[in-house]
C-alpha cells in the first residue's frame, strides 16, 4: 500500500469512530442523572413545572433521545455544536475564546519540556551508571511520581503566599508582555515536570538501545570521533522513538489541562470543559469531546506518517 | 541416572527460576525498599483504626489549626482534626481505590487483550473500539462519567478501572500475537488442546510478568488519579480522610499553616513513588532483556 492510500485509508476510517464515539457520549451524558435546567431557573425560589418544561422545549431535551441525537448530529456535521447552554453563546466560539490561552500555557510547557529533556537524557545514556546517570534517573522517579496539584499548590504556597513573587491565580490577560509571563511561570513548570520526567526517560532509554548497536560499535571501530557517532549516527536512530512519545502529549494543546488550569484559574479549554460538566452543558461537553478525539486522531496519524518519513523501513500495510 | 536424581534436579531447576527472579530484584536496592514501603503501607492500612492517637473525624475547634508538635505529629486542621491520624487513615482509601481499580482494569484488559490476540476475526473489531475510547481525551471522559454519575468513592473506583484499561489489553495483544506463533503453541493445538486451555495456560501464563508489572505500575495511577479527582471534589467526599480531600481542604488556610498542604501531598507522592519503583524492579527481575531501561 502506498502511504497516500494509507493515509486516505486512516482518514477514512475516523468517519465510524467518530460518529460511534459520538453516540456513546450522547448517551452517556444524557443517562446519567443531573438537570441543565437547574441553572436556567432561579434557585431560591419554587419554580412552576410548566416553566422547567418550556425550559426542557427550548433546549430541545423533551424529545426522544434518538431525535435529540439525529438533530445534533445533522448540524454537528455542518460545523454547528449548539448554544452553550446558560453563556448565550455557540459552544464553539466560546472554545475558540479559550484556545489561546490553553496553547500559550501548553505550548511554554511543551517546550520547556523538550529543550531540557533531550540533552539531559542524551548525556545521561551516553554515561550509563555514572553520578549524572544517577541523578537523572531518580529525577524522573521524582517527577513521574510528583502529583502534579502538589507540585502546583507546594509553588503557590513558596512563590505566591510566602515571597510573593509570583502572581497565584489567571493569565494576566491584556497585560504587558513581562506581567503575563510571570503568570505563566508557574502552571508552565508544573505541566513541564511530569512531561520532562517522562521525555527524559524515553530518550535515555532510546538513546541507550541504539549505542548498543552494531553499526555504532563500527564506526568507533572506524575510529570516528564521539561527537560524530553520538550526533551523526546515534542521535538520528534514537530520536525515532521520542516522535511518539511526544505525540501523545499534543492533544493537549487543544484540550488544556483540566488540573492546572483549575488550580491556577488559567481561563483555558480545560476549565471551560470542568465547568460544562459540572453545569451539565451537554453542547459544550459535545463539543470539546469531538474536537478533542478529532484532534487526537489527526495527531496519532501525523505521528506515523512522520514515522515513515523518518524511518523508510516502516510500511504500512493491512496486517500491521 | 535414577528416576529420583532426575526428579530432584527438575525440582531444583524450578526453585532456581524463582531464586533468580529474588536475586535480580534483590540486587535493586530502590526495588526493594519500595516493596518493604509497601508491605508496612499495606499493613498501616489495615489495621490503621486501631492504631491512630486520634479519631480522625473528631473535630476540636479549640485546637485548629495546630502546627505539628508533640501530640500532633501533623498539626490539626481548620476543625482541629489531627491531621497524622487522617493521613493513616488515608492509606485505606488509597490503597482500596488502587485495589478495586487495578482488579478491574487488569481483568478487563486482559480479557479484551487476549481475545483480539488469540482469534484473528475479533482482532480487528475489537481494537478499532479500544482505539475508539483511546481518542476520547481521558482525564475528560473520566471527569465526565464521575461528575455526571455522581462523585463517591465507589464510582471513583469503579470509573478509574473502566476507563483505563486500554493500554493493557493493546500490551497483552501484543504480547499474544508473537506467542501465538511460537512452536509450544502449535504443539498444544496440535495435539488437541482446547482454545481455551491455550489461552489461560500457555499464552497467559507466559504474559504473566509483563501483567504483574502493569499491575504494579497501574497502582501508582490509580493512587494519583484518585488523589486528583478527589482534590476537585469528584471523588472521595469530606469528611472521608482521602489525601486529595486533605489536599484541597488544606489549600483553604494555606495562609494560616503549611502542615495541611504538605503532609497529605508527601503521602502521594510517596506512595506513587514506591508503586513506580517496585514496578520498576519487577520488571528488571522478571524480564532481564529489558534492565537498565
Amino acid at each position: 500500500m502506498t502511504l497516500q492510500a494509507y493515509i486516505i485509508r486512516r482518514i477514512l476510517i475516523m468517519v465510524p469512530l467518530l460518529l460511534g464515539l459520538s453516540l456513546f457520549i450522547f448517551v452517556l451524558i444524557r443517562l446519567a442523572p443531573g438537570d441543565p435546567t437547574l441553572f436556567y431557573l432561579p434557585q431560591d425560589r419554587e419554580m412552576p413545572p410548566e416553566v422547567q418544561e418550556r425550559v426542557m422545549q427550548r433546549l430541545g431535551l423533551d424529545q426522544p433521545i434518538h431525535i435529540q441525537y439525529i438533530r445534533w448530529l445533522t448540524s454537528a456535521v455542518q460545523g454547528d455544536f449548539g448554544f452553550a447552554y446558560g453563556y448565550g453563546e455557540p459552544a464553539l466560539s466560546l472554545i475558540w475564546g479559550r484556545l489561546p490561552a490553553t496553547v500559550e500555557l501548553q505550548l511554554t510547557a511543551l517546550l520547556i519540556a523538550l529543550t531540557l529533556a533531550l540533552p539531559i537524557g542524551i548525556i545521561s545514556a551516553t554515561r550509563q551508571y555514572s553520578f549524572i546517570d544517577n541523578v537523572v534517573t531518580s529525577f524522573t522517579f521524582f517527577g513521574l511520581s510528583m502529583p502534579n496539584f502538589w507540585f502546583a499548590l507546594l509553588m503557590i504556597f513558596l512563590f505566591a503566599v510566602q515571597l510573593d513573587w509570583l502572581p497565584a491565580v489567571g493569565n494576566g490577560a491584556d497585560r504587558p508582555f513581562l506581567v503575563r509571563l510571570q503568570y505563566l511561570i508557574m502552571p508552565a513548570l508544573v505541566l513541564a515536570l511530569n512531561d520532562m520526567a517522562l521525555y527524559m526517560r524515553f530518550m535515555r532509554s532510546s538513546m541507550l538501545e541504539v549505542i548498543r548497536q552494531d553499526f555504532i560499535i563500527t564506526a568507533r571501530a572506524k575510529g570516528l570521533k564521539q561527537a560524530t557517532i553520538l550526533f551523526r549516527h546515534a542521535l538520528k536512530n534514537a530520536i525515532l522513538p521520542m516522535i511518539t512519545i511526544v505525540g501523545l502529549s499534543l492533544p493537549r494543546l487543544l484540550g488544556g489541562s483540566i488540573i492546572v488550569e483549575s488550580i491556577f484559574a488559567w481561563p483555558g479549554v480545560g476549565r471551560l470543559g470542568y465547568d460544562a460538566v459540572l453545569r451539565r452543558d451537554y453542547p459544550t461537553i459535545m463539543a470539546i469531546t469531538m474536537l478533542s478525539a478529532t484532534f487526537i486522531m489527526i495527531v496519532n496519524l501525523l505521528v506515523d506518517v512522520a514515522y515513515s518519513f523518518a524511518d523508510p523501513r516502516i510500511v504500512y500495510d493491512d496486517k500491521e | 541416572m535414577s528416576i529420583e536424581a532426575t526428579v530432584s534436579k527438575i525440582s531444583v531447576a524450578h526453585i532456581s527460576e524463582k531464586a533468580r527472579i529474588w536475586r535480580m530484584f534483590r540486587r535493586n536496592h530502590l526495588a526493594v525498599i519500595a516493596l518493604t514501603f509497601v508491605i508496612l503501607l499495606c499493613l498501616t492500612a489495615v489495621i490503621s483504626p486501631w492504631i491512630v492517637p486520634y479519631d480522625p473525624a473528631e473535630q476540636n475547634v479549640r485546637n485548629s489549626l495546630q502546627p505539628p508538635n508533640i501530640e500532633h505529629w501533623f498539626g490539626t486542621d481548620q476543625w482541629g482534626r489531627d491531621i497524622f491520624s487522617r493521613v493513616v487513615m488515608g492509606a485505606r482509601v488509597s490503597l482500596s481505590v488502587g485495589l478495586v481499580a487495578v482488579t478491574i482494569l487488569i481483568s478487563l484488559g486482559v480479557f479484551v487483550g487476549s481475545l483480539a490476540g488469540y482469534y484473528r476475526h475479533l482482532d480487528g473489531p475489537l481494537m478499532r473500539f479500544v482505539d475508539m475510547v483511546m481518542s476520547i481525551p481521558g482525564f475528560f471522559l473520566l471527569l465526565t462519567i464521575v461528575a455526571l454519575f455522581g462523585p463517591s468513592l465507589l464510582n471513583t473506583m469503579l470509573i478509574i478501572g473502566l476507563t483505563s484499561w486500554m493500554g493493557t489489553a493493546r500490551l497483552v495483544r501484543g504480547q499474544f500475537l508473537s506467542l501465538r506463533e511460537k512452536e509450544f503453541v502449535e504443539a498444544a493445538r496440535s495435539i488437541g488442546v482446547p482454545n481455551r486451555r491455550i489461552i489461560i495456560r500457555h499464552l497467559l501464563a507466559n504474559t504473566m510478568a509483563v501483567i504483574i508489572v502493569q499491575a504494579t505500575l497501574f497502582m501508582a495511577r490509580a493512587i494519583l488519579i484518585e488523589s486528583s479527582l478527589s482534590y476537585l471534589g469528584l471523588g472521595a467526599q469530606p469528611p472521608t480522610p482521602s489525601w486529595g480531600v486533605m489536599l484541597s481542604q488544606g489549600r483553604d488556610y494555606m495562609r494560616q499553616g503549611w502542615w495541611g498542604t504538605v503532609f497529605p501531598g508527601l503521602a502521594i507522592f510517596v506512595t506513587v513513588m514506591a508503586f513506580n519503583f517496585l514496578g520498576d524492579g519487577l520488571r528488571d527481575a522478571l524480564d532481564p532483556r529489558l534492565r537498565g531501561r
